[in-house]
């Protein structure tokens, strides 16, 4: 990952180095925080002259006259650990002491502060939290924030010393000038700093190297985590706010239907119920307490119109109609290809035979643990709010928010809190669970909590989409791969997430095809081509985006080809992977793990590879047995490797990493939405089981380290589940299961079709 | 008006009597440590003590803690260094968090009445707990690491 330099040949003023790190930041400022005790220079901006005063060498940190170090966060904390490491890049530069260090929650759109890895989105960096893109895309700028801050407080106290900057080297948060055994905290030298004129040049090469760090790459409790055992961590759901009341909402059954008449009478009885307020999309109870709202809606009589498309929708049809469209190779949408290089048609036409073959996928639901919730308060004009929420990104909540009230960025307040579970569905540009706490707001004229019932969360899902896939690959005479194919047909997830993103993906829709390329193996001819669909639901990216089906696919496939072939699937893969150092180097790595030349006595392994987020590539291995009276199969151990370069916290990679193994396992056993006359048939943890601590297999996970920069490890993983188990199901059944979720009825049916005497592996 | 003892503290609640006990901790009492996950005891997420033992207090009716004693995350101990809590920070279980009162609060109450657990045991008790972030066998060292310095 290269990176413009954080500072351009001519030397910025501090005017315009406030405006922020990088070159590329355009908007805002945050300049000097902690204003007090600071008076004008001659420039107008202030000069510390006092003890309580803080100067902000940029916009990331804050340095305080009383030693304690501020630092902003552009992400939000949803479990990933990113508000620990991210900060932590910029402490290690600065040569900061943790213990020293506070860390703000950025609670603005501000692109200042936006993530230069999510640039492209919208057009300019924003903040938002996924796509395992935080680390990756603020390690660098906050390094280079880091080290300038470093870079004053050695000038500062070499003036204040009349000592040359050369002769002083600092320690955590201190400044030491070794000839003359003088020293002082950063807290003191702030005390009598003057701000300069033009702030310190830093250059990538004066950054700490691996072995100078303190902090990077060891493990240190994550800040968050603390709070997160006694109950005093505060998510959306938690918020109370002075004369606020509770909303729930009786949602459309069916998406894009809305009340044609409304019986509220028995609600507007029930006793702590104070207002019915009718939505497009539904009826808002709004009481005293939460209970009153909830049997309010449960007493509303409302009559629903009956003209939406979705009424039509039927999973088994629609899947059929996605099949058809995926395996239609005349058939295309006005999109452009996901992936093209060489010359796949010459490929299938000079092939001696071609392998095929068609892969399914149920829509998935997130799951996350907190319910859909948010607070608003709305002001009496209705066009200005403060906000407090569980979301994935400061930018789009607040620029979704300002569109539902019709108003501008500037007039949303907005609060992070922290997240119970983002897995990627909080990341729309119109937060439903926003609009409803902002429109009941506006309607009651008082700060309103709007709480999902899980019931909700489920039927008014937006989900992992419906998709079908068809694969097929070219071999030549002596059993090489000459090309690959692969083309999935699902919907857009942008287009329907994400409206302003979609304008700038030029028909590239990251959403619903990641993973869908294929860069790892050396096959000369490679095509994959979204074939868009029409929705079945409302959609949203799941954790690990698509790969989770995208992989699925692409890897079965590669076993199926394994065995076509003859090949052992972990030989083939690692000959196929001959032109790739990493991704071979964690197949090897796993297959070392798992012991896979091993015979075991009733379990199965199987084996995938797949990367995520950035250049972090990870192979998995899934020991399996499966019992044929039930079709239940039970995954005992997973193996994964994987490199993400330089690992900051090896503890937090390694949870991360035993979480998508399991949330992607869960999914390919389990999870299955499924739509029909438009209505989700789910509800509940009761129909929509996740794996529970009785079923998860045993986790092992090495991370190969190296001094790359790093790269995601929110996702990496998961997407290796699906097929490693597939695969494995395979070598124990001689069943290929072309379908997910691999449910115990679904194995057993394919389990029953076996013709007698089908080959085992 | 309920009357029940929280965490060591008397109080008095104008609430329904149906009122589930969740959103009377939650809501009426401030205490937001308490979790709703499911609204129909399937997660976990929103388990208390009463009387020592865990309880579903999505699924429970205010009517029916009168005069009883509901421990909540807060008032597990009073400085938050419970040997669960304190073993929950040392083999940092927690991702999202949003169901580790849960967790902690069904830990405490297998710990109460089985000081040894074995991890079957362990395994039994603790799955009737969601934790979508997949931090299961972080749990499992916790409480094993727990047991070990109680």
């Amino acid at each position: 990952m290269t990176r413009e330099r954080t500072l351009g040949k001519t030397r910025p003023t501090r005017r315009e180095f406030l405006q922020g790190v990088g070159v590329t930041f355009v908007v805002g400022a945050t300049g000097i925080v902690g204003a007090c005790g600071l008076e004008p220079g001659d420039d107008g901006l202030p000069l510390a002259s006092a003890p309580d005063a803080a100067i902000s060498p940029n916009a990331w940190v804050s340095l305080a006259a009383d030693g304690t170090i501020t630092i902003q966060f552009g992400g939000t904390e949803m479990g990933q650990g990113s508000m620990t490491s991210v900060p932590l890049a910029l402490a290690e530069e600065l040569d900061a002491d943790w213990d020293d260090v506070r860390v703000e929650t950025v609670a603005e759109h501000n692109p200042v502060y936006g993530n230069p890895a999510r640039s492209r989105d919208l057009g300019y960096p924003i903040l938002y939290t996924a796509g395992s893109a935080t680390v990756r895309g603020y390690f660098t700028p906050m390094r280079q924030a880091g080290a300038q801050a470093r870079k004053f407080l050695l000038d500062s106290a070499a003036e204040q010393w009349g000592v040359p900057v050369a002769e002083l080297s600092t320690e955590p948060s201190r400044v030491v000038h070794g000839a003359s055994g003088q020293s002082a905290s950063y807290g003191e030298i702030v005390a009598r700093a003057k701000v300069p004129e033009y702030l310190p040049e830093v250059d990538e090469s004066e950054f700490k190297s691996h072995d100078e760090f303190r902090y990077l790459g060891k493990d240190l409790t994550r800040l968050d985590v603390p709070a997160k055992t006694n109950g005093s961590a505060e998510y959306g759901i938690d918020v109370q706010v002075p004369g606020m009341v509770y909303a729930s909402i009786l949602r459309t059954p069916v998406e894009g239907e809305s009340p044609v008449a409304v019986d509220d009478a028995a609600a507007r009885a029930i006793d702590g119920v104070t207002d019915v307020v009718t939505l497009p999309y539904g009826v808002a109870v709004v009481g005293e307490t939460v209970e009153a709202t909830i049997w309010g809606k449960a007493a509303l009589d409302v009559t629903w119109s009956e003209s939406s498309r979705f009424r039509a929708t039927d999973h088994a049809r629609d899947l059929d109609d996605y099949e058809a469209r995926a395996r239609d190779l005349d058939f295309h949408t006005d999109n452009p290809l996901w992936q093209e290089k060489g010359d796949v048609d010459t490929a299938f036409a000079n092939a001696e035979r071609v392998i095929e073959a068609t892969y399914r996928t149920d829509p998935a639901y997130h799951a996350q643990m907190e319910p859909m919730n948010a607070t608003a308060s709305v002001s009496e004009d209705g066009k200005s709010a403060e906000i407090w929420v569980s979301t994935q990104t400061q930018s789009l909540t607040v620029l979704g928010s300002a569109e539902a009230l019709e108003t501008t960025p500037e007039k949303i307040a907005m609060h992070p809190m922290y997240i119970g579970g983002g897995y990627g569905r909080r990341t729309e540009y119109r937060q439903k669970y926003v609009d409803d706490a902002l429109f009941v707001s506006r309607a009651v004229g008082k700060p309103v909590k709007v709480i999902w019932s899980r019931e909700d969360d489920v039927k008014d899902g937006a989900f992992r989409p419906l998709a079908a896939q068809y694969l097929r690959a070219a071999l030549d005479a002596d059993g090489n791969i000459t090309g690959l194919e692969q083309r999935v047909a699902t919907p857009t997830v942008l287009g329907y997430m994400n409206e302003p993103r979609w304008a700038h993906a030029q028909g590239r829709d990251g959403i619903a095809m990641n993973g869908a390329q294929t860069t790892r193996y050396a096959i000369p001819n490679v095509r994959a081509e979204h074939v868009i669909v029409d929705r079945c639901s409302r959609l949203a990216p799941w954790r690990g985006v698509a790969t989770s089906y995208t992989r699925f696919a692409n890897e079965s496939f590669m076993d199926e080809l394994a065995h076509t072939l003859g090949a052992d699937p972990l030989e083939f893969r690692i000959d196929l992977a001959r032109e790739n150092p990493e991704g071979r180097a964690v197949l090897e790595e796993v297959g070392r793990m798992a012991n896979w030349s091993e015979p075991r006595d009733g379990r199965w392994l199987g084996v995938a590879l797949s990367d995520y987020g950035g250049s972090s590539v990870s192979a998995g291995v899934a020991e399996i047995s499966v019992d044929e009276t039930t079709g239940v199969v039970r995954v005992h151990r997973f193996w994964m490797a994987i490199d993400a370069g330089f690992i900051l916290s090896p503890r937090n990679t390694e949870a991360q990493m035993e979480g998508t193994i399991i949330y992607g396992l869960s999914n390919a056993l389990k999870e299955r939405i499924t739509v029909n006359g438009g209505v989700v048939e789910q509800s509940n943890f009761y129909d929509y089981q996740v794996m529970r601590m009785n079923e998860v297999p045993e986790v092992e996970v090495r991370a190969l380290t190296n001094t790359r920069p790093p790269s995601g490890i929110g996702e990496l993983g998961l997407a290796t589940t699906g097929a490693a188990v597939a695969n494995a199901l395979f070598a124990a059944t001689g069943v290929r299961m072309r379908e997910l979720p691999m449910t115990p009825d679904r194995v057993l049916t394919a389990l029953t079709a076996r013709e007698p005497g089908a080959p085992r592996a | 008006m309920a009357t029940f003892t929280i965490n060591g503290r008397d109080v008095d609640v104008d609430a329904h009597p149906d009122a589930p006990l969740l959103w009377v901790i939650r809501e009426h009492l401030k205490l937001t440590g308490t979790k709703f996950g499911c609204g129909v005891g399937q997660c976990g997420a929103c388990m208390v003590h009463v009387d020592g033992q865990t309880a579903f207090s999505c699924r429970t009716r205010v009517a029916d803690v009168e005069g009883r004693e509901i421990t909540t995350i807060e008032g597990l101990s009073e400085t938050g260094e419970h040997p669960l809590q304190q073993a929950w920070i040392a083999e940092e279980v927690p991702q999202c968090g949003y169901c580790q009162s849960g967790q902690i609060m069904r830990a405490a109450n297998l710990l109460a009445m089985n000081p040894q657990p074995t991890r079957d045991e362990i395994v039994a008790h603790m799955s009737t707990n969601i934790c979508r972030c997949g931090t299961y066998s972080r749990i499992v060292r916790a409480i094993e690491r727990a047991a070990q310095e109680v």
